[in-house]
């Protein structure tokens, strides 16, 4: 029987060092013993085997400060949420009935800022975009 | 909660609901007239609501909020305002640029903010309300983000606010670990020092700095730096209504729960209290001397005007009460309409509120122009106007408390005030430049809602100027409960 804590871990131990000598092995072994051949194909960065296009530095709104919200109305949320499912046999239907309720709300919240295109990123030449287009200028302009 | 419970708090169900649906609205279809409808709408069942509300009242709900008399005369009074406040925003955000719908949400929120305040018994609901109304000001101040004034304004506000808000969840918090009780009239009990009830150093403490942020919101000297600036950069109707629905619902608030009732004169708290409504009525009244935009004359009054309450608040008696609320109505009256004949005026997407831009106006436009010297008039305390009265009864009760020395900064500084009130007046009347070029509202185009609401708001004013009976024997028997 294992006696001690490095005694009781040296199993652990042990399948570390096979995992890292197998994957190494299967690396380095490809490596040295494969063949290569190098063209451009082969050099474009793999994505699910569609052709890319366009430059990976192309610029896009994050709108932080709109997600910094919906952020926040989710994590408050949460927060009531975790409370509530601990007491929530205790206080019954009342407790329901006013967790619907906030919840009612918070999706309020979220259905108004969805219409105002907060969800919609790329936001050129599209309807539902232009107010949160708007918005971002608007925060340029002022500042 | 029982559905007495919900009866009773049904105004308040009703107005959280109204800023839900136009918000929904909004997201729907963004419609102005029908976002300031659906406002109206809501505004008035829940005034409505509360003829229902006062068939189960006096009640207490959860611990956190009482309905009674004096809260349902509170509600129905800023409801009414609010109502205005939408007639008002109405015809001024016509002009404007930009979204106009989401006023009315945020303008719903903060009146909900002020009838949390007014009910509240609680620190936790006191201090929700305070936020409620808060987070929505902020938001309404810099409306209209695209001009510098009211962004600076916003986020001198939202600064200073949420200082402020510190500093009472601080106080609050001291109050608590020395009382422990949350409950307004167990604090209050403190400082009339009811037998066993003594403050230590922390409970003091606490006491200084909910003082400062209450003061803040009151914006009574030493607290009052923010108002000149907010008032001066806020769209009109927001100033409009935080020189009321803000101010009033802090005021009644502190009314009800820490109106002295007598055993607290000569007290420290007591103390502080006079000592802010003296440097209140005279730094207000000197530094609104020499300003020469309406907006901060009218801001730098307003502080006055808080100092005025402050007498009547501190003084004893069953009198106090009544006059600090008859004096609490006469002026949101009054400055709502004195804004209100502002924001008419100021139709173009740049608000006029320099001086000379008043300059004889009474031969453009002279029923304005009249109304708004009524407004004036009355906030210098002229007979005739709900000023007046509401000044003497503050005077009244000053007096029957010996208040002496209050009172003389009151009259003192009072005839400081009629100077830059007539010094407006003068302006009003005199007659037009040769160079005459800013052309206010042209003749006739005053729009339906406003008028209305500036013709009701005129002829409270020399109703309750002219007639205080009815008002008076109200105000007594809501306030029987308390104080």
């Amino acid at each position: 029987m294992p006696t001690s804590a490095a005694e009781n871990y040296f199993p652990v131990l042990l399948q570390i060092l096979i995992a890292m000598a197998v994957a190494g092995g299967m690396v380095g072994g490809s490596f040295f013993l494969g063949h290569k051949v190098r063209n451009r194909i082969k050099d474009m960065p793999y994505e699910s085997g569609m052709v890319p296009t366009g430059d990976a530095r192309g610029r896009f709104s994050v709108k932080f400060y709109l997600v910094g919200m919906l952020f926040i109305l989710f994590d408050i949320e949460a927060i009531f949420l975790y409370p509530w499912v601990v007491v929530f046999h205790e206080l019954k239907m009342l407790a329901f009935i006013e967790m619907v309720l906030f919840i009612v709300f918070v999706l309020a919240g979220f259905f108004y800022i969805w219409k105002k295109g907060v969800l919609n990123w790329a936001a050129e030449g599209n309807d539902e975009g232009k107010d949160a287009v708007r918005i971002l200028s608007h925060d340029q302009h002022a500042a | 909660m029982t559905a007495s419970d919900l009866v009773a708090l049904s105004p308040l169900i009703l107005l959280s609901a109204t800023a839900l649906v136009v918000m929904l609205s909004i997201a729907i279809r963004r419609h102005h007239g029908a976002s300031a409808t659906l406002a109206l709408l809501g505004l008035a069942a829940s005034f409505a609501s509360l003829r229902w509300a006062a068939s189960v009242t006096p009640r207490q709900v959860t611990g956190l909020l009482l309905i009674d008399g004096y809260t349902l005369f509170y509600w129905g009074v800023l409801l009414a305002l609010a109502a205005a406040v939408v007639l008002l925003a109405y015809s001024y955000l016509e002009h404007q640029t930009g979204h106009q719908e989401e006023f009315y949400c945020l303008m719903l929120l903060a009146t909900a903010g002020g009838l949390v305040l007014v009910a509240s018994s609680h620190m936790a609901s006191l201090f929700l309300g305070f936020e409620i109304l808060s987070v929505s000001l902020y938001a309404l101040i810099a409306y209209l983000h695209l001009q510098r004034l009211p962004l600076e304004a916003g986020v001198k506000y939202l600064v200073l606010a949420a200082t402020s808000s510190a500093f009472l969840l601080f106080g609050m918090a001291l109050l608590y670990s020395e009382t422990g009780s949350m409950q307004l009239a167990t604090l209050a009990r403190f400082y009339m020092g009811a037998p066993n009830a003594a403050l230590g150093a922390a409970g003091w403490a606490g006491t200084v700095l909910m003082l400062t942020g209450i003061g803040f919101k009151l914006a009574v000297v030493p607290f009052h730096l923010w108002t000149p600036d907010v008032y001066q950069g806020a769209p009109l109707p927001t100033t409009a209504l935080v020189a009321t629905i803000s101010k009033g619902s802090v005021f009644a608030l502190l009314l009800r729960w820490f109106h002295p009732a007598g055993s607290l004169a000569g007290t420290p708290v007591w103390w502080a209290f006079v000592i802010m409504a003296a440097a209140s009525m005279l730094a207000g009244n000197l530094l609104a001397l020499r300003q020469n935009n309406v907006k901060r004359l009218l801001a730098y009054s307003s502080i006055a005007h808080m100092g005025y309450l402050m007498v009547a608040f501190v003084a004893a008696g069953p009198l106090a009460v009544q006059a600090a609320t008859y004096y609490l109505l006469a002026y949101v009256i009054t400055i709502l309409g004195a804004f209100g004949i502002m924001s008419v005026l100021c139709s173009g997407e740049e608000e006029c509120c320099e001086l000379e831009d008043y300059r004889g106006l009474f031969w453009q436009r002279p029923v304005l122009a009249a109304m708004f010297s009524a407004m004036l008039l009355s906030l210098a305390g002229i007979p005739l106007t709900a000023g007046f009265l509401g000044k003497f009864y503050v005077m009244a009760a000053g007096a029957s408390s010996a208040l002496w020395l209050l009172l003389f900064v009151l009259v003192a500084s009072s005839t400081i005030g009629l100077y830059y009130y007539l010094r407006v007046l003068v302006v009003l009347f005199s007659s037009l430049p040769e160079d005459h070029v800013k052309v206010m509202l042209p003749r006739g185009r005053v729009p339906a809602g406003a008028g209305f609401s500036l013709a009701v708001l005129v002829i409270l004013l020399f109703v309750f100027g002219l007639y205080p009976a009815p008002l008076w024997d109200l105000i007594r028997g809501i306030s029987a409960g308390i104080g």
